[in-house]
């Protein structure tokens, strides 16, 4: 069984259906609506009996009225068709909405990345603290080729000065020997941590 | 733009329904036995207006659309710039979660330890 497919109207065409139907529309409104007050004008001389010309008047006003009622539906219809034709060709309306939408976008997401980009900042500045603290202490744990960033810069201004590396590093060297000693159920503690720590290291 | 053009269709439909509830205002005032002449005239005004403003309106947005559309279905899309706002939300959302798990360890490590019992 062969199937039908409606084809799809021409733009020109579409839009003078569009034109017709209101057109049609509103003459009906107009009409009826002057035929209904024509309609309850009382005549006096009438060719059939006042009862039967009553009986009439009735039903076509109910009919004209429903006609009216009508064509208001066929207008709502309409307006309903040129909202969907509007919204689906309209296109420097279509085209308005998508550049202001990838411009609200766009904005949120070079804010998001803004304030990504200041928290990193602020956060390589607290790390490096962290660090100098951390690798500082007794519970220093790293390795000689994984430098940490505070060492790293050390050892940069280090070569500026040599004299004055070699007379810190032993202190460090100091101060790392004696607190190794003490406490060694914290430094496994901390070990696993510091073991989590170099393995999350990039 | 598009909004304004959707809005004033809106207020056509309003109109169109002012128009029928003019005409039964009007033929209900006509069924009584004493009319409201002054009623009466503002109804009428009112439906003559509503039914020039609807024909006008409609009539200019169909001009419109003759001048404006091409029958060709739009291709643009803001699929782009929404992925990439929505990466940089994800991007956000995670380094709250991480801010988050280093939040809590360090609060576990700043906690006493807890009290041996002898």
């Amino acid at each position: 069984m062969a199937t039908q497919r409606a084809l799809p109207q021409s733009k020109e065409s579409l839009l003078q259906n569009y034109n017709k139907r209101l057109k049609d529309d509103i003459r009906s409104i107009l009409d009826n609506f002057t035929e209904i007050i024509k309609t309850a004008k009382i005549e006096d001389e009438t060719q059939v009996s006042r009862a039967t010309q009553a009986e009439q008047d009735h039903y076509e006003m109910h009919v004209r009225a429903a006609n009216i009622v009508r064509a208001g539906e066929s207008l709502m219809k309409l307006v309903s068709d040129l909202k969907q034709f509007l919204i689906l060709n309209d296109f420097p309306s279509v085209n308005d909405a998508i550049s202001l939408q990838n411009q609200q976008l766009r904005s949120l997401q070079e804010e998001c990345d803004k304030k990504l980009t200041s928290l990193r900042d602020e956060i390589a500045i607290d790390l490096y603290e962290l660090e100098e603290e951390y690798y500082s202490s007794s519970y220093n744990q790293w390795d000689s080729v994984d430098l940490p960033l505070c060492e790293a810069y050390r050892r940069r201004d280090s070569w500026a000065s040599v004299g004055s590396s070699r007379s810190s590093s032993q202190g460090e060297q100091e101060e790392t020997e004696g607190p190794l000693q003490q406490d060694v159920n914290s430094q496994h503690h901390l070990n696993g941590h510091a073991g989590a720590a170099s393995i999350e290291k990039p | 733009m598009a909004n304004e053009r959707l809005r004033a269709l809106e207020e056509v439909e309003k109109e169109i329904a002012m128009v029928l509830q003019c005409a039964g205002n009007i033929v209900m005032e006509l069924s009584k036995d004493k009319h409201n002449a002054s009623l009466l005239d503002r109804q009428l005004v009112q439906f003559q207006s509503s039914v020039n403003r609807v024909e006008s309106e409609l009539s200019g947005q169909i001009r419109y659309l003759t001048q404006v559309a091409t029958g060709q279905p739009h291709e643009g899309s803001t699929y782009s710039s929404r992925k990439d706002c929505q990466m940089a939300l994800n991007r956000a959302e995670y380094a709250k979660v991480k801010l988050g798990e280093l939040g809590r360890t360090c609060e576990v490590m700043l906690e006493p330890p807890p009290a041996q019992q002898t």
